[in-house]
């Protein structure tokens, strides 16, 4: 190019001036271009510049690679969407865990919330009612209520009374024994729809030994038993029986509380 | 990043520039993007900009080591007249694209750059990795050979 009149480096801009005016960011190519711009050597240079580049813009593009276009993210890189994020396996296993974790301690929340004192011996019970079978009781053919006292005076078991709702019952077998925990629990098997009742000592604070009282019946479930359950004098009483909550309500005289 | 500096139409341009075959291109495109898609789904995409077109320049060069090379010819120059832009439109892409291509290299990549009129000359010097001289003499030389040729292939411009 032949521009006397320019700097050695200026005459190297100009060789490289962009084709579109767009790219005249730089100062010194500005400077440079606009020296040079009423050169007839560079109007030439500038306008067989564009027409090639006019031509390279022709460049036809195959079908198979502008498939590529519409995933620019590749190259401008991936970038984070909440869809990506939550499609990303290990999100998505930690928030499976985590809802696993949060409906296991809600539902341990939830069964907490009907615990009373004496509920985890309760749930014992209920095992040993559906595991007892007539012949492991001592035979009997009286009144539910005239058994507590044969608990009092044959082993000396205080307060070990049926409830009036159930002590007109037909009891057919009873039997007194003691649980891991040395606790005496009497049980009496009744005709009426082969229901079983317990006996048992009612919780106490660990500390002071007081009994933990708690207020009207309170149920309990167990491997498809229900159990009905009541504090008085220190002595807890379950009605058990196979089935569902409201097949023990008609007998209780109370509403739950 | 400005998604210009990484516009994927121009990349396949620039490998179309730097090999004159469209199959060889489009593979080499190919590869650029598949290796790009691996990099990104590990998280490894390089920070700096224009690492698509410096990486489908090497792999452009790689694929073309293995053609037959041309002989190293003094190549005639002309200085640029005015008809050249006329005479450039009796020209196919795929012409010019061939003649890019067996220009030597770093010269091939500079005048591919240059033509796609995508980046400022800093970011031409970044990519073929060429200072400002070089590049300047090389798209100078270019010039004049590219109008050399037109005139040996197309004496008279078109009329219009």
């Amino acid at each position: 190019m032949k521009t006397f009149g320019l700097l050695r480096r200026q005459r190297a801009l100009l060789n490289c001036a962009p084709i579109s005016q767009d790219g005249l960011a730089d100062r010194s190519m500005r400077s440079a271009v606009y020296r040079a711009a009423a050169s007839a050597d560079f109007v030439n240079q500038q306008n067989f510049d564009r027409a090639i580049a006019e031509l390279v813009r022709r460049i036809p593009i195959p079908p198979e690679t502008a498939e590529w276009f519409s995933e620019k993210d590749l190259a401008v890189g991936s970038k984070w969407t909440w869809k990506k994020i939550v499609r990303n396996p290990a999100v998505l296993a930690i928030s499976i865990a985590v809802l696993v974790i949060a409906g296991v301690s809600v539902f341990q929340l939830l069964g907490r919330l009907h615990d009373f004192p004496g509920s985890t011996t309760a749930r014992k019970l209920l095992s040993v009612a559906a595991s007892t079978r007539p012949v492991m009781l001592d035979p009997v053919n009286t009144e539910a209520g005239t058994l507590s006292d044969l608990f009092f005076m044959k082993h000396g078991l205080e307060h070990y009374d049926v409830p009036v709702e159930f002590a007109d019952f037909q009891a057919i077998g009873c039997r007194v024994f003691e649980d891991e925990e040395s606790r005496r629990i009497a049980q009496i098997w009744l005709a009426e729809k082969r229901m079983q009742v317990f006996l048992f000592p009612a919780e106490r604070d660990t500390k002071t030994g007081a009994v933990l009282h708690f207020p009207g019946w309170r149920y309990v479930h167990q491997e498809g038993w229900v159990g009905a359950v009541r504090e008085h004098s220190g002595v807890c009483f379950m009605a058990a029986l196979r089935g569902r909550e409201k097949e023990l309500e008609p007998y209780l005289s109370k509403p739950k509380e | 990043m400005p998604e210009r500096k990484q516009n994927l139409p121009q990349l396949y341009r620039f490998c179309f520039l730097m090999l004159g075959d469209s199959r060889k291109a489009h593979e080499v495109f190919h590869t650029t993007l598949r290796e790009a898609a691996v990099r990104a789904a590990q998280g490894e995409l390089p920070r700096e900009p224009l690492w698509l077109f410096r990486d489908a320049r090497w792999r452009s060069l790689e694929a073309s080591k293995t053609d037959l090379q041309p002989e190293p010819l003094e190549l005639d120059e002309h200085d640029v007249t005015p008809e050249a832009a006329l005479q450039t439109e009796q020209l196919e892409p795929t012409q010019l694209a061939i003649w890019i291509s067996n220009a030597p290299d770093p010269q091939r990549t500079a005048l591919a750059l240059f033509y796609l009129d995508e980046f400022d000359y800093c970011e031409i010097l970044d990519i073929a990795e060429l200072k400002l001289n070089v590049l300047s003499r090389y798209l100078s030389q270019g010039r004049r050979q590219l109008q050399a040729w037109l005139d040996a292939k197309h004496p008279e411009p078109r009329q219009i």
